[in-house]
Order: structure tokens, then C-alpha cells, then sequence
């Protein structure tokens, strides 16, 4: 009797402990293609003279010419498209549309555009994977474009606040510059200038040695120009660049006690990056590759004056969805919008440097702001191995930070 | 809904006459099946709608699974927990006319060869299936799964059931085999699902060794505790395990992946799964003879429940899951038992749908899935 009565029990109290690592079903959304252009310089870099919907088109044109053949002979498999982007009016909705009907997706594909900042382009991703999961399509595109060097001068945050709100104390808070909140975090925690210096030193030469070892080939897709030359190559590294180096230039924000320089801060830049999107279950019947597997997405909200410790905040909550800890990451990346506000997310969650931005970050790529997070998926899927885990994550101006789990297969 | 209760046993198995489409048999047990005598109950349904017991027959230990023999209208097979299979005369009183000793512990399934109908097969908590033939007393053939090891893929709970030493060290034998079955296409093939998670295909013109099955891990290291053939798609098998799940699997993925030698840790995918459908174990799967993407379970949570299989619309993948809709694919639930649901068979008579049920309460329901 015992043994049957003890059958029954296990029956009812066996817990099942979920595996992130190596649990598949049929309901995962799972990632069949990421990759992005090469990010060029705002203002004085080779996209300096083309708009966000040239960016978009032409870099569909490429991106779609990679999609497996069962699904680039029927675009209209593709249910939705999401488009981050932060500088244009209206994040985009109009020309970005029109791009993606220049780039040979059917007008039944329908579109729409996204703005959570710079979290923009992981937001799109995040959208379209909630969309699969629950079964409202079954095949999406999220995308991520920004022309700094175009819109940059459409964004006029000090205006769009009403008097009224301008006296309330919190709401001004989102008026604060970027640049400010970021010595803000540096003073209130401590992080001094040699380290900034040492931290985007070091995101230059991981990226330097990542080009001259051709790591970024399998992620970036050439960007062809109107006047028929082709950019292959990210525009924002320099070579040889050194803490000392760092060290000479004046503080950008503050001018005497200032930490924050041109050198230790995330770069203007122009870009656009692209996820194709579905259901592992679709993805067998059409017989697509599969990258990996999106996990989970969560987005926070942080006091305004220190926004860049949004990644400090969002990382813990993203991972504590899917049972996992900080040790069992593999890979980070996490966006550097200032060195002081990335090292302070990492020093705080106790993150190994070896393991954040193998391949340099924002301050050496450059930062498109919409199109970062869908920029950082193309890239970490070309730097996990095989069931390795990686994070995805960034802070987000007027006080936020968004993080994202993946799973290489 | 039409009831029966059966005072004072619990049901665990139910199964209606494949020859009249009014007769159902019962297998329960006492003191809910802990221990104690079985019983089989023959009920009959009046043109009133009436539940009738008609015959039954007391046995010396629970019976835990029942079926009606495909050949001969009055004879019904019983698993016993004392390791037999007996058959009984449905027109005779007290006493099975065979007994099938041969289990070394508690028969937890039997089902009938719905093809040739001339074997049956019976698995057992002793790690075994058996094929049989109802007119020899020896089994035709002993059928031992691999793998046998239990897969360590879950946190036990241990909660002691008394401070009796031989209580508290209880072997976890989990190469129990909860059930086995035929496959209603193919006359040779047998399916089961065990303890250890797997569930294992059989090949009766192979001879039994462990090279010739082929298996995957079904429910991710928890119990799997039922297996059904979808009656209309010969490929495609449903499973119900300890993790609450129900998975639908596709067989020629099994066949891809061993011919391919890729069998890396036998995790072939499954084509669709119903997660949080059921909130505690699922006991029973069972694809309706009326329709392929139609299928029915019941479980601990005291329910049973009908469901659409979304991946398919019967010809073709549609690249569906049940988790994209937002009732997971169900179709009915039904909530009328007031204790674990062992049992449930699909009626195959009249307007497709009707389907009986037995649960620990000692209640048979009839029931119709598609009638609110």
C-alpha cells in the first residue's frame, strides 16, 4: 500500500526545475536572421547625406536577400514589421513603411513604429516576440534605423514640456541632458575619471581587434550608397587608442570638475539593424534556420538624474523571469551610453568585464540611438556558442533600462 | 450528464463495448486502490437514460485498467494490482474464466490489438510489457523498454508518509510503465510510456532488443504517465505526464533522427504541447475516434478536458501551438468530479462526443464533449 500511495504522492508534488539552457518546445519564438549595417559617423561619416527610409530600404534589399528561400519567395509569410526609432517625427511610422514597400514587402505586411528611446530597437524586437507568442502572427520582422546626422536636430526635448510641468519637481527631471545624468551617476557613486578612461580604452581596442579579425563579417550587411560605393565597415573605431590618450580631453558636459568627455561617452551615429522573428513550430514546417531562442524582456523604470543605472535594475528583474542568475550569463551586452553608467551597472550586478561587450561597445561602434538594441541581437548571436546564454541590455533617457535574455542554439 | 456511483471503490479505469453502444466496464478499487479488493463493474444505459449495474465481479486486489476483448462481445480483461490479467465472462458470476499470471508487480494497463484482434498487452510496475493471447496462459512475448535509468531532471519534494521505517525508504522504481498500447494503424507496433520520462515504440517483427526501439524523453525528466495513437494520423502520439503537461509528437521525427545516428539525448522536439492546461498531473490522453485533431485527458486536478490539436488541421502542420490561443485550444472542461480522474473513454457509437469518465469519487459520468 505504501509503495502505491507513494507513487501517487510523487505524482502530485513533482516540481519540474525549468532548464534555460537546454529546454526547447514548440512555442519558443525563436530567431532566424539578425544583422545590421555598419554604423558610420553622425554628421561627417558616409550616411551623413541619406535619411532614415534610404537606410531602411536599402538594407532590407540586402537583409531579405539572406532570408531562406521559402520564406524570400513569400515575403507576405512576414504577419507585422515593428520599427524602432527615436529622432524622426513620429518615430518613423510614414517613411519607414514606405521603405519596407520600396523594399518589396507586400502592403499586406503591416507596419508599425516604436519609441522607448534608445531601448527602441530591442523594444521592436520584444514586440514582435509577444505578438508570436501569443499567436496573434506567426512570422515578424523587428528592425531598428536612426540618421543621427538627419534628425538630430528634430529633437528638442526642453520644448515639448508644458511651464506647468517644467515646475514640478520630478517632471523637469526629464529635461535633464543626457550627459548631465551620466556625471550624476559618476558623482553620486563614485566612479572616477581614469576608470571611465580605462573602460572606453578598452571598448576601442576590443572593437579594433574585433575588425582586424574580421569578427563583425558574419553580422554586418554592406550598406550601398546612391552613388554606388559600398560601406562595409563601422566608421567609429580608431586605432591605438589609450587610457592616456582618453586622458587629455575636456570634460564634455561640466567643464572643470566634469568627468564625462567626447572620448568616454557613446558616439553620434547613423545605422539601421534588422531580426527576423517566429515560432519554433513555423520554423520547422518552412524549414528555417534557427539562431536561437528569445527568453524574456523586461523594461524599468529609474529615477530620471541617474538614468544609465537602468541596466542595474532591468537585468536582475529580466533575469529573475527566467531563473536565472548573473553567473550563468555567458555574454553581455550591455549598451555603453557612458562609460561611467555602463562600468557602474556591471560593478553593481558583479558582472566579469571579460564577459560585457566582447567586441567593444557603443563608445567605439557608436550609438544609433533606435537602432542599438536590434544592433547589440545581431551581434551577440555572432558571439555566443551553442547553447550559451547572453543578456542584451540599456539605459534609457528620462529614466529607464531594458534587458533582454537569449539563447544560442 | 448521466451518473453512476459505485459505493465504496474508486475508479480508475473505464472502457465502452466496442459491440453495443449502451455497455460500459469499470475496473476500481477499495480505499482508492491503496489496498484492498477490486471490483468490475458491467453497466448498462437504459433507453431512460438510466446507469444500470448489470454484473460485477469482486476481485482480491484493486484493478487499476480494463478492456473489452475486440473478438468476443461478453468477455472483459482486468489489470490487477497483484501482477495478474484476468478475464471474465460478463454472463457468468464470481469467477474469471483465465487468469494471466505472470507480472511481478501491480498491472497498471491492458489494452486490446484493435487489428488483429487476437493479442493484447498489458504493462506493469514491474518494468515490463507483455503481449499476450487470451487462449494461452504463458505471454507470447516480454517486452523490456531502455533506457531504464531515471533521469535526474526535477526537484523532489520529500515529504515522509509515516515515521514506519519501511516507509521512509521506498526504492524510486521509476521504470514503472503506466501504460501500453497497439497502434490502431499497424498490427506490430506498440507504444508505452514510464517512470523515467520516455516513452519507447516497439516493433513486434524486430526481435526485442534494445537496438530495435526507438524512444524519446517526453516529459523532461518527470513521470510519463499515458500514451495514446492518434487514430487517424498513424505518426502522430499524444502523451500526459507528472510535469502537467499533454505533448503531441510526431513518429517520424523518432525515425529522422535514428537513421540520421544523431540520436545526441534522444531530444526530439514535440510538435505541439498543451502547458498549464491541466494544474496537476495528467493521467489520461485519448484521440477521439471521430476526429484527428481531437483529444481528450483527465488528471489529478479532478478534471477532464477535450482539446483541439492546433498544430494541425487534419491534412497539414498549420505552425500553430496551443499556447497562441487564448483558451490553450480548449474545447470543454469537465468539472462534475470530486476527485482525481483515472479514467475516460470516447464512446463510439451515435453523435460523435459522448464520452465516459471515472474518477476517484466512485462516480461514472456520461457526458457529452461538444454540449454545453
Amino acid at each position: 500500500m505504501s509503495q502505491r500511495l507513494h507513487d501517487i504522492k510523487e505524482h502530485i508534488t513533482s516540481k519540474l526545475s525549468s532548464n534555460a539552457r537546454s529546454d526547447r518546445s514548440a512555442d519558443d519564438v525563436v530567431i532566424v536572421s539578425a544583422y545590421r549595417s555598419p554604423i558610420a559617423k553622425g554628421f561627417k561619416g558616409s550616411y551623413k547625406d541619406v535619411n532614415t527610409d534610404y537606410l531602411l530600404t536599402q538594407f532590407l534589399l540586402s537583409f531579405i536577400d539572406k532570408f531562406p528561400g521559402s520564406l524570400k519567395d513569400h515575403l507576405e509569410l512576414i504577419e507585422d514589421i515593428t520599427c524602432g526609432n527615436v529622432l524622426n517625427v513620429g518615430a518613423g511610422a510614414t517613411e519607414h513603411r514606405a521603405a519596407c514597400l520600396a523594399a518589396g514587402i507586400p502592403y499586406s505586411t503591416s507596419f508599425n513604429a516604436v519609441n522607448r528611446q534608445c531601448s527602441s530597437g530591442l523594444t521592436a524586437v520584444n514586440d514582435i516576440a509577444n505578438k508570436i507568442q501569443t499567436g496573434q502572427i506567426d512570422i515578424g520582422l523587428a528592425l531598428g534605423v536612426e540618421s543621427m546626422s538627419q534628425n538630430y536636430k528634430n529633437l528638442n526635448p526642453l520644448g515639448t514640456i508644458s511651464d506647468t510641468l517644467k515646475n514640478d519637481r520630478n517632471a523637469r527631471k526629464c529635461l535633464i541632458p543626457m550627459g548631465i545624468t551620466n556625471e550624476n551617476v559618476a558623482a553620486n557613486f563614485s566612479i572616477d575619471r581614469a576608470n571611465q578612461d580605462k573602460f572606453a580604452a578598452s571598448s576601442y581596442n576590443k572593437a579594433q581587434h574585433a575588425i582586424e579579425a574580421g569578427l563583425f563579417n558574419d553580422e554586418i550587411l554592406p550598406m550601398k550608397l546612391p552613388d554606388g560605393t559600398a560601406v562595409t565597415k563601422d566608421e567609429g573605431p580608431r586605432p591605438n587608442v589609450t587610457p592616456e590618450s582618453l586622458g587629455s580631453l575636456r570634460p564634455a558636459f561640466i567643464k572643470d570638475k566634469g568627468t564625462t568627455t567626447a572620448g568616454n561617452s557613446s558616439q553620434v551615429s547613423d545605422g539601421v539593424a534588422g531580426v527576423l522573428l517566429t515560432r519554433r513550430s513555423v520554423a520547422e514546417n518552412l524549414n528555417l534556420p534557427i539562431l536561437g531562442r528569445y527568453l524574456a524582456f523586461q523594461a524599468v523604470g529609474v529615477p530620471p538624474e541617474v538614468m544609465g543605472v537602468g541596466p542595474a535594475y532591468a537585468i536582475p528583474k529580466v533575469l529573475s523571469k527566467v531563473n536565472l542568475s548573473i553567473a550563468d550569463i555567458d555574454i553581455f551586452e550591455i549598451n555603453e551610453a557612458f562609460a561611467a553608467q555602463c562600468l557602474y551597472c556591471c560593478n553593481k550586478l558583479n558582472i566579469d568585464l571579460n564577459k560585457v561587450n566582447p567586441k567593444g561597445g557603443a563608445i567605439a561602434l557608436g550609438h544609433p540611438l533606435g537602432c542599438t538594441g536590434a544592433r547589440q541581437v545581431a551581434t551577440i548571436f555572432n558571439e555566443l556558442k551553442r547553447d550559451q546564454i547572453g543578456v542584451v541590455s540599456m539605459c534609457i533617457g528620462t529614466g529607464m533600462g531594458a534587458a533582454a535574455v537569449f539563447v544560442k542554439e | 450528464m448521466l451518473g453512476y456511483h459505485m459505493k465504496g471503490f474508486s475508479g480508475y479505469g473505464v472502457q465502452y463495448s466496442p459491440f453495443f453502444d449502451n455497455k460500459l466496464a469499470v475496473a476500481t478499487g477499495a480505499n482508492f486502490g491503496l489496498v484492498g479488493n477490486g471490483k468490475v463493474y458491467l453497466l448498462e444505459i437504459d433507453s431512460k437514460g438510466q446507469i444500470h449495474e448489470t454484473n460485477s465481479f469482486l476481485t482480491q486486489d484493486c484493478l487499476f485498467d480494463v478492456a473489452w476483448n475486440e473478438l468476443h462481445e461478453n468477455q472483459v480483461l482486468v489489470a490487477q494490482g497483484d501482477g495478474s490479467l484476468r478475464l471474465f465472462d460478463t454472463t457468468l458470476k464470481d469467477y474469471p474464466i483465465e487468469i494471466f499470471n505472470e507480472h511481478e508487480r501491480e498491472v497498471f494497463s491492458c489494452s486490446w490489438n484493435l487489428i488483429t484482434k487476437n493479442t493484447f498487452t498489458s504493462s506493469s510496475w514491474d518494468g515490463t510489457v507483455k503481449i499476450w493471447s487470451p487462449l494461452r496462459k504463458a505471454s507470447l512475448l516480454t517486452l523490456v523498454p531502455h533506457p531504464l535509468k531515471v533521469m535526474k531532471n526535477f526537484d523532489q519534494v520529500d515529504i515522509p508518509i509515516s515515521n514506519q521505517k519501511a516507509h521512509t525508504a521506498i526504492s524510486k522504481n521509476k521504470n514503472c510503465i503506466y501504460q501500453a498500447q497497439f497502434s490502431p494503424h499497424d498490427p506490430n507496433l506498440v507504444i508505452c510510456c514510464a517512470g523515467n520520462s520516455y516513452t519507447t515504440l516497439f516493433d513486434l517483427r524486430q526481435p526485442s532488443t534494445s537496438n530495435n526501439q526507438q524512444n524519446f524523453f517526453s516529459h523532461s525528466g518527470l513521470e510519463a504517465l499515458t500514451c495514446d495513437f492518434n487514430k487517424y494520423r498513424p505518426n502522430i502520439v499524444a502523451t500526459g505526464g507528472v510535469d502537467n503537461t499533454i505533448r503531441i509528437w510526431d513518429l517520424r521525427m523518432l525515425s529522422k533522427q535514428f537513421q540520421a545516428g544523431t540520436q545526441r539525448d534522444n531530444s526530439i522536439m514535440c510538435v505541439n504541447e498543451i502547458k498549464k492546461g491541466h494544474e496537476l498531473a495528467v493521467r489520461k490522453v485519448s484521440w477521439s475516434p471521430h476526429s484527428s485533431t481531437t483529444l481528450l485527458s483527465t488528471s489529478y486536478d479532478m478534471t477532464c478536458c477535450v482539446w483541439q490539436d492546433l498544430s494541425s488541421n487534419g491534412k497539414a502542420p498549420t505552425g500553430k501551438t496551443n499556447s497562441t490561443d487564448f483558451r490553450r485550444g480548449c474545447i470543454t472542461r469537465f468539472n462534475q468530479h470530486s476527485e482525481f480522474v483515472f479514467g475516460a473513454d470516447w464512446s463510439l457509437w451515435g453523435q460523435p462526443g459522448f464520452i465516459a469518465s471515472t474518477a476517484w469519487d466512485g462516480n461514472v459520468f456520461v457526458w457529452n464533449a461538444f454540449r454545453k
